[in-house]
């Protein structure tokens, strides 16, 4: 690979975030914060079943309460069905509510008070019904059937896997069943010196966003929706909202605001389609604000999984095949996420490492319980979880040093990825390596102190089309126009740091503004850390078409031929001895009424990339044997980058990652009870803290395999993976008990102390 | 309804309240002022914080009809016209930000801390902060950026 060469003035820099000022001063607006005249507040009366036909309602009392404008039940609304790609959301139950804390009524009022109120006089005759909360049970031959009818698919959605996906497939309840097969699996375990099975639970966890979703719809007089969402991709849920609601996509327009966080969580309209239809009953604009206990009991919380792995090895614990089998809880709809299973449980199942032979089977599955949606790095923490236990136990049976067992089967250059593609540049050994040495891997420790590692390997995202328009005006500064948020990652300014890159200028003299959907170009959004590689490409296109447009701009300036003119330092144009600056080259150009320069840049990526990043996490710690309580003591965090744009906002999305496998480690877990989420306040699902963080070591290994145009690696999903097993690894260093589901609990590392010291 | 009187942000304001008005439905809705956030609506998340009297309390935990006779600073009363607050400076520089919605809380439970104590240690700052919950940051740039505010280390 070339040395990517830098300009020293963007990227690579520590560059403040554009909207730095606005959001230590509260001048960020959010969708929450967006006055408009007349608007009205609108809730909504959930089902209190899990599964039950609703018999009759009657909303008579509630329409009588004074201040209540409209009031919506199952029959006020479209029979539109909403999803990003299977469509089975109805927009209120209609007949049948399928899980605790479905949406059965809504209601507009002058007041969020008013409105709750008016919902108290709702009276709902529910018959209750057969239902089923886990995926087993839920796919038993005689199990009740949750959606009988035929669920619409999104036209032109397809894996971009390999392997064999059949939706829908003639199993009760499951939605997807996908399977990949490489090599000869049986052939490889008849061989083995030794076959492992073991299985994991992985629970469901709160993406945790701190901002719940808010959405606001405005109807005008032509007819215009206006629509202020917390969502991640305004054009995508834009065209969502559009067919949902039957217009054109011009006539329904989402308008910029800040993400207050969302970590996959916020790619579905959620509650804005019932926000239109209240809109519409009562001409006036319309806000719904969930509540966290509507966030945490009803909102789009990761799938839940259970995971078994088999694996062969050879007598050097060398790994010779995997059949792994992965079943995640759904939910009772599929509508929340944007593919037809998770890519995380079958792209990652074995990504850091060499196995020649693999199978694989995942399935989605319909329960009635918490729609699931996305979140960070989706299903890959769960299957990564239960793989890096899994090689540990291994390791553990096969008497060699969990670090010796990664590093002897690391993947390198040459092999062959689970999924038998390849991948060029892999530094899985030295990074492993990186972390070991910071760590002090082989360092004596005290008692009940234990150390445990775990691995990851993801590809920055080159999927989804962007579109980003740049304009350099007659003061010689660029304007970079995106069509979505920055959802708190700094994707705005890196946009502005790459800008300035490619014309060698400071990033302070490039603005990133967000368009809405009808002014700027499409754009897929904040996923499956794609935007640094793919709005990164978009906006090297745009730099490409401007340099030159420059170009000619300079030569008519300097009287030469476009093909003598050399872009210089700071931006300027030099050709034959003669130099102009971009600020007096535009004024000239204003003058003559050819300023604003404007060029569009588009990317459309064709292919997944053949690079790929890896992370080595390192943990350490110390038990209360008495009580069972863990204490992550210390972290090392090892990431195998290439450049990095922004350091200060790349260590952020390492840190922020990092505490949030610590939460899903340590203590965050959706607890459902007959199918209710009990786990219903943020003081009962517990969050990290301040107090919880570890001292944290970060290794970064430069010079890693990056994305053109400058080499550049994703970081966003690569830090929140698979730091909880490296944890439950480590408990198992520490005292010797195995822990096979996730969160870490003291009642169950109590429960293990107490069984070991039974069998001794 | 009740008519209270309050320094908000350093001007003493009069205006005619629900009893049921909570502070932070008063602030965002009757005043405007939107810098101040509501997450949790429980008092556990911290990005409703606002000081009362100088001490931080969750707006969303407190009655408007409450600060009748006292100074309450929200966010929009953290910088001095255009000179930003130390605090907001080292929030900026040090990356104690990423998507937001916490900020005006982090920044005004860490200037209670350091009004009342201008020299906090790390351990302080990490224990002080513990009640303003962020999904984004993981805590450690927000303690740095408090760190240097105050020149600790």
């Amino acid at each position: 690979m070339a040395a990517t060469e830098l300009s020293g003035k963007a990227v690579g820099l520590s560059v403040q975030r554009a909207d730095g000022i606005a959001k230590v001063t509260g001048r960020a607006r959010y969708a929450g914060d967006i006055e408009l005249p007349g608007t009205l507040f609108g809730r909504c009366l959930r089902s209190p079943h899990a599964s039950a036909r609703i018999v009759s309602i009657d909303a008579r009392r509630a329409r009588a309460l004074p201040g209540v404008h409209a009031v919506l039940t199952g029959a006020d609304v479209p029979d539109t069905r909403y999803g990003r790609l299977c469509k089975d959301i109805p927009l209120l139950a209609k007949g049948v509510a399928r899980f605790v804390g479905e949406k059965v009524a809504a209601v507009a009022a002058d007041s969020v008070e008013i409105a709750e109120a008016a919902l108290e006089l709702i009276d709902v005759a529910y018959a209750e019904l057969p239902a089923v909360f886990v995926p087993e049970d839920a796919m038993r031959p005689k199990a009740p059937v949750i959606h009988p009818e035929a669920v619409e698919i999104a036209a032109g959605a397809a894996t971009r896997s390999h392997g064999e996906l059949r939706m829908y497939p003639p199993i009760p309840n499951v939605i997807s069943r996908f399977t990949m097969r490489h090599g000869d699996v049986a052939a490889a375990l008849a061989r083995a010196h030794r076959i492992f099975e073991h299985q994991f639970a992985v629970p469901s966890v709160h993406q945790g966003y701190i901002e719940p979703h808010t959405c606001l719809v405005s109807i005008g007089v032509d007819g215009l929706v206006d629509v202020w969402v917390a969502n991640k991709g305004p054009h995508i849920a834009r065209g969502h909202m559009a067919e949902a609601i039957g217009v054109p996509e011009d006539r329904v327009r989402f308008n910029p605001v800040a993400i207050g966080g969302d970590f996959g969580g916020k790619g579905s309209l959620m509650d804005t389609l019932l926000c239109h239809c209240l809109a519409r009953a009562t001409g006036r604009p319309v806000r719904f604000v969930m509540n966290s206990f509507e966030e945490l009991t009803a909102g789009n919380p990761r799938h839940s999984a259970a995971i078994t792995l088999r694996t062969g090895v050879d007598a050097d614990a060398k790994l010779l095949a995997i059949e792994a089998r992965v079943i995640f809880n759904a939910g009772a709809y599929a509508g929340f996420i944007p593919a037809p299973t998770l890519h995380g449980g079958y792209a990652e199942f074995a990504g850091a490492y060499r196995v020649p032979n693999c199978a694989l089977e995942v399935l989605r599955v319909y329960t009635n319980t918490v729609p699931r949606g996305h979140m960070r790095a989706p299903g890959a923490p769960q299957v990564a979880f239960a793989v890096e236990i899994h090689i540990d136990m291994i390791a553990h049976e096969m008497r060699l040093d969990p670090l010796e067992m990664r590093q002897r089967n690391a993947i390198t250059d040459g092999d062959l990825t689970p999924h038998g593609e390849t991948r060029r540049h892999l530094r899985c050994r030295e990074t492993i390596e990186a972390g070991a040495r910071a760590f002090g891997w082989h360092r004596p420790k005290p008692p009940a102190v234990g150390r445990g590692i775990a691995l990851y390997e993801h590809p920055s995202g080159s999927f989804g089309r962007s579109t980003v328009t740049l304009t350099l005006g007659s003061n010689g500064r660029f304007t970079l126009m995106v069509g979505s948020p920055d959802t708190g990652t700094g994707f705005h300014t890196i946009a502005a740091q790459l800008v300035a890159e490619h014309f060698g200028v400071a990033a302070a003299v490039v603005d990133v503004v967000q368009g809405d959907t009808l002014t700027s170009g499409f754009e897929a959004g904040s996923s499956g850390q794609r935007v640094t590689t793919t709005v990164g490409q978009a906006v090297a296109a745009a730099a490409e078409r401007m340099k030159q447009d420059l170009t000619a701009l300079a030569a008519e300036r300097l009287n030469c031929a476009p093909g003598d003119v050399r872009l210089g330092e700071d931006g300027s144009l030099a050709a034959a001895g003669a130099t102009i600056g971009l600020a007096p080259l535009m004024s000239w150009a204003a003058a003559r009424g050819k300023a604003p320069l404007r060029c569009q840049g588009e990317n459309d990526p064709g292919r997944p990339n053949d690079r790929t990043s890896f992370v080595a996490h390192f943990a350490e710690v110390a038990v209360d044997t008495e009580t069972g309580q863990v204490r992550l003591r210390r972290v090392v965090t090892a990431h195998d980058v290439g450049t990095i744009v922004n350091p200060l906002t790349h260590q952020g999305q390492i840190e922020g990652g990092l505490m949030q496998a610590v939460g899903q480690a340590l203590s965050e877990r959706i607890v459902l009870q007959d199918g209710a989420v009990i786990t219903a306040h943020l003081g009962d699902y517990k969050l990290p803290t301040s107090m919880d963080i570890p001292e944290l070591e970060t290794v970064l290994l430069p010079g890693g395999s990056g994305a053109a145009p400058f080499a550049t690696t994703a970081i966003g999903e690569m830090s929140n993976v698979a730091l909880p097993a490296a944890i439950t690894n480590a408990v198992f260093d520490a005292v010797g008990v195995r822990l096979l589901e996730l969160p870490v609990r003291a009642e169950q590392v109590l429960e293990g102390l107490s069984d070991r010291a039974g069998a001794a | 309804m009740r008519r209270i009187t309050l320094t908000l942000n350093g001007a003493s304001i009069t205006r005619e309240v629900q009893d049921s008005r909570l502070l932070v439905e008063f602030l965002r809705e009757d005043l405007r002022l939107t810098g101040t956030k509501e997450s949790c609506g429980v008092g556990v998340c911290g990005a409703c914080t606002v000081l009362l009297d100088g001490y931080p309390i969750s707006a969303c935990l407190t009655l408007a009809v409450h600060v009748h006779g006292c100074a309450v600073t929200t966010i929009e009363g953290v910088a001095e016209g255009d000179r930003l607050h130390r605090l907001q400076e080292a929030f900026l520089a040090h990356g104690g930000l990423q998507c937001g919605i916490c900020t005006p809380g982090q920044i005004l439970a860490a200037k209670a801390l350091l009004d009342a104590n201008p020299h906090p240690t790390r351990a302080e700052i990490q224990h002080w902060m513990m009640g303003n919950l962020c999904r984004c940051t993981g805590y450690y740039k927000i303690i740095e950026s408090i760190a240097a505010a105050c020149g600790a280390e």
